[in-house]
């Protein structure tokens, strides 16, 4: 409270307010200056600090060479001709040159035009360099600080009155900002990238290899892969396979993909049907490979990517910063293809001999079933029949004989030991099929439209071609228990603050929140304001929505600026008593100009003789406003009992 | 609500906008904005031009309430004199729940007096120099409120719409009072009793030089009390001056330095005999003003 009161009664210089101005729009850039230039900064941030005079023209100067070999020396063996065609070197010699020259003029202590306005220059700039929720949060903040700082210095130093006035106007203007943001016509550039938008992080995941024995990929963390938009609610688990790599080819202790030098004929594939489309839209996090992943089954490749013959998506290059696509798939469980002899070779490829244990069952499945389908039902129910476990801790297994070693010895394993098992022995049937990795989303992870892939949700299952069609078979689904202590020791380890289901619950909460924001306000682009548009043609009951909501956010804005426009009052007492002052001027008694308090509550007295319990009531507040205002000692109970006595006098109705 | 938007229609009336530089600076800053957030879809510096283009926009109607609530008028107060500058007083009012900020009184071309801020339904009188060339009725207009709150984008002028009036007296310049008395002693009275000691202005009589400051490098002379107070004193028109304006400016010194000393006097016109008995000091300034 005194350090308000002490901020009430202190007046900011203009050079004071244009610091502190500096010091906001300065602090993110601060963390991609390089080392030589943040010693000049902090050189001349020590000049300001220890020297209240206008620096001398020979301090200019040196401070002018410093701040050329800071800018040498920070862009040394980056600069040439070519490299300030890139943009993000050109930007970052624009900044540095800028922080000299704003130094030299800020050290003369005059304040000129170029100096007033290269805030603005440093926040524009800093834009090229930082995106994502934390910019957007600070970006609105910046603008609203420099607000603060021009009004502060228009009402000469006075920053509680600044920030009144800058509150108002920034209310004033949020509803203008908003109807603009989603309306101004936008063009379908693509979102440019500079700065610091990459990750180095691998995101886990199968990448095109899947092992067998120990280097097995095994990871239960919660780290987040992709956000899943659905345009509609999220559809059940069993649907929410992602598709990532198909391996063909089985190395023993590991499965390969087809080498990309092989040329295989285009299929007839039939991912073009009329079953119901489901459109979402992915938010991939860094995972330093080429795969997007997209629901089973893909009706179309997503932005910048190819969609093969497999219906696997790739881009060319590897994804080191979070991609955006939109998807659309048909939620299936098979799809009509038809195989060349290369891929039906490849897929049909076995070593009857490494598993001589399954090769006795699986002739035992060829005596009773003879059709292909009655052959992949007969394998489900072996497998069914074996106990199985699922587990993530499970037992190492023979490299030589993978299939044995899991279905007659160990019996333990998880998604990859189920899958390279079950497409081992139907191939050894006779029926072509394959493995797919990918992700098994889980709706637990998710909120409304709004679905998380996280790591754990790495997966893997089986392919069979089945009369002209490729079926999903869920392997793991046969397992017959789950080790559910070890999965949930995992979990702890790795979860640590998730453990409770509300804490689960608000970060979900927290993460759909952050995903809608980078969803409409981020990632908004030409696209999502035609969809939008369209949306509102078409749903007159989203118009009302839409309408309301704005309707909401102006009043909200005026309830804000009604609260900081209002009369501040130095002395409370005063303020209080304002509530009966209203009610005696709608009753149309009203005060004199130049009339004291006491006198016009004197005056109604006067006049209204007849009134007596309104009459006792004001002469009350005369007194006891007297005696609060010109007391040597107010006390604060002294002004809680007058508010008490102003609210009795409020709910008198004859007055 | 309407009521406010039809208050708001006239307020916005009585204020003028003029472009600054800030203007062309906002102009230029919303078009590099533009062309950063177009070019590449950059969400972030949309909402930053947005919040600019919105803050330039609001600015404007928050300067025209700031400025254009103001209730100006002159007071009539104060006595003018032909090329002595005096003081019209000016009195602002805020009839606004707001505090008007900013607010400067352009009372010459580049000549203004700087209001910090004006506290709502409060006023404040502020003091406008002005010197008449010449004796008689003169106008004063051309007053006008200014202010670039809040950003600077905008220079609001709201012109006081008022013309004060006012009648200037002559210059009072000549002989003093004093001068006038030395020469005609019966006009004061018989010298009876030494009353004190005051610095020689030159009028005085040798007789009455105290010969003994001037010994102490002092030159005083000295007073006495008069055994009886004279009649009125009279001041005659064609022998004050060697032309009219010289004649009336010493008129009217003469009538201020009655007034101060609480004298009463006459002034023989040509056509009136003008007295301090009958009429006001202000009513016989003003006759000599418009003779």
């Amino acid at each position: 409270m005194k350090f308000l009161v002490t901020l009430q009664n202190t007046k900011f210089s203009s050079l004071v307010l244009l610091d502190l101005a500096y010091v906001v729009v300065l602090a993110p850039l601060l963390l991609m200056l390089k080392v030589p230039m943040l010693v000049f900064v902090v050189l001349v941030v020590a000049i300001l600090v220890f020297s209240s005079k206008p620096a001398k023209s020979w301090l200019i100067v040196v401070i002018f060479m410093l701040g050329g070999i800071a800018i040498y020396l920070s862009l040394y063996g980056a600069f040439s001709f070519r490299g300030l065609s890139r943009l993000k070197l050109f930007l970052e010699l624009l900044i540095y040159v800028l922080i000299v020259v704003v130094s030299m003029q800020r050290l003369t202590r005059e304040i000129n035009i170029y100096l007033l306005l290269s805030p603005f220059f440093f926040l524009a700039l800093s834009l090229f360099f930082f995106y994502g929720m934390l910019m957007l949060i600070y970006v609105i903040f910046e603008v609203f600080f420099l607000l603060w700082m021009i009004l502060s210095h228009r009402m000469q130093g006075d920053i509680l009155e600044g920030f009144r006035a800058s509150m108002v106007m920034f209310m004033y203007s949020l509803p203008w900002v908003v109807v603009l943001f989603i309306f101004f016509p936008r063009i379908s550039f693509e979102h440019a990238s500079y700065g610091f938008k990459g990750e180095t992080v691998q995101r886990m995941g199968h990448d095109g290899t899947m092992y067998l024995d120990n280097k097995a990929l095994l990871v239960p963390s919660d780290r987040i892969v992709m956000e899943v938009g659905f345009e509609k609610k999220i559809p059940a688990s069993h649907l929410l396979y992602f598709r990532g790599s198909m391996l063909y080819i089985d190395k023993k202790n590991h499965w390969e993909p087809i080498p990309s030098f092989v040329k295989r004929k285009e299929g007839l594939v039939e991912h073009k049907v009329n079953n119901e489309k489901t459109h979402y839209s992915v938010t991939l996090y860094p995972t330093q490979k080429k795969w997007l992943y997209l629901l089973d089954i893909p009706t179309q490749a997503a932005k910048e990517s190819k969609l093969d013959r497999d219906l696997i998506s790739t881009v060319k290059r590897k994804i080191r910063e979070p991609m955006h696509y939109a998807a659309i798939s048909t939620l299936r469980s098979k799809f009509y293809d038809t195989l060349d002899d290369y891929t039906l070779k490849i897929s049909t490829a076995v070593h009857v001999n490494h598993n001589p244990k399954t090769l006795e069952e699986v002739l035992k499945i060829q005596e009773i079933h003879h059709t292909e389908a009655k052959r992949a039902n007969a394998l489900v129910k072996f497998f069914q029949s074996q106990s199985l476990t699922y587990t993530l801790k499970p037992e190492a297994l023979d490299i030589n004989h993978t299939t044995d070693s899991f279905l007659f010895d160990t019996k333990k394993g998880y998604c990859v030991h189920f899958a390279s098992s079950f497409v081992t022995m139907a191939r050894m049937l006779g029926i072509p099929a394959r493995l797919v990795t990918g992700y098994k989303g889980d709706i637990s992870n998710g909120l409304k439209n709004y679905l998380v892939i996280k790591e754990r949700d790495a997966h893997a299952w089986a392919e069979l071609y089945i009369d002209k069609h490729w079926v999903r078979y869920e392997t793991t689904s046969t397992a017959s228990h789950i080790e559910t202590q070890a999965h949930s020791n995992q979990t702890k380890d790795t979860q640590n603050s998730m453990s409770s289901p509300l804490m689960k619950k608000i970060n979900l909460y927290l993460m759909y929140a952050k995903y809608q924001v980078e969803t409409w306000i981020l990632y908004y682009s030409n696209i999502r304001q035609k969809q939008l548009l369209g949306y509102l043609k078409e749903n007159p009951k989203f118009i009302f929505i839409f309408i309301s909501s704005f309707i909401t956010l102006v009043l909200v804005t005026l309830i804000f600026t009604v609260y900081f426009k209002r009369k501040v009052y130095d002395n409370k007492a005063l303020e209080s008593v304002q509530a009966i002052l209203k009610i005696l001027q709608e009753r149309g008694f009203i005060r004199k100009k130049n009339e004291t308090l006491h006198q016009y509550f004197l005056r109604y007295c006067e006049e209204n003789v007849d009134k007596e319990a309104g009459t006792r009531l004001i002469t009350q507040l005369d007194d006891s406003y007297e005696k609060l205002v010109y007391a040597d000692k107010p006390t604060n109970l002294a002004l809680k009992d007058f508010k008490k006595l102003v609210k009795k006098a409020t709910k008198f109705k004859t007055y | 609500m309407m009521k406010s938007f039809l208050q708001f229609i006239q307020i916005h009336k009585s204020v003028k906008q003029h472009a600054t530089r800030f203007s062309a600076v906002v102009v230029v800053l919303l078009f590099g904005l533009f062309l950063q957030a177009y070019m590449h879809d950059f969400n972030l510096v949309y909402i930053t031009l947005f919040f600019v283009f919105s803050f330039a926009f609001s600015a404007g109607p928050i300067g025209v309430l700031n400025i254009g609530s103001l209730k100006s008028t002159f007071l009539k107060q104060g006595r003018f004199f032909a090329e002595v500058e005096g003081k019209i007083p000016l009195q602002l009012y805020n009839p606004s729940k707001s505090t008007a900020w900013a607010i400067d009184i352009f009372y010459d071309k580049d000549t203004f007096l700087p209001l910090e801020k004006l506290e709502s339904d409060t006023s404040t009188i502020l003091q406008l120099p002005y010197t008449p060339n010449k004796r008689g009725h003169f106008t004063y207009e051309g007053v006008y409120l200014e202010s670039k709150y809040p950003l600077s984008t905008a220079r609001l002028t709201k012109l006081v719409k008022e013309i004060f009036t006012a009648l200037a007296y002559p210059q009072p310049k000549g002989k003093s009072l004093n001068s006038f008395l030395s020469e005609d002693e019966s006009h004061y009275g018989e010298e009876k009793e030494f009353d004190g000691l005051r610095d020689y202005d030159g009028s005085q009589k040798l007789s009455h030089i105290h010969w003994a400051s001037v010994a102490k490098g002092e030159l005083s002379v000295k007073t006495f009390v008069k055994e009886h107070q004279t009649q009125n004193l009279l001041f005659h028109f064609f022998t004050s001056g060697s032309d009219d304006e010289a004649r009336l400016s010493q008129l009217c010194l003469w009538a201020l330095s009655c007034e101060k000393l609480h004298l009463t006097f006459d002034i023989q016109m040509p056509q009136k005999r003008l007295s301090s008995n009958k009429e006001s000091i202000d009513e016989i300034l003003s006759y000599l003003a418009k003779y």
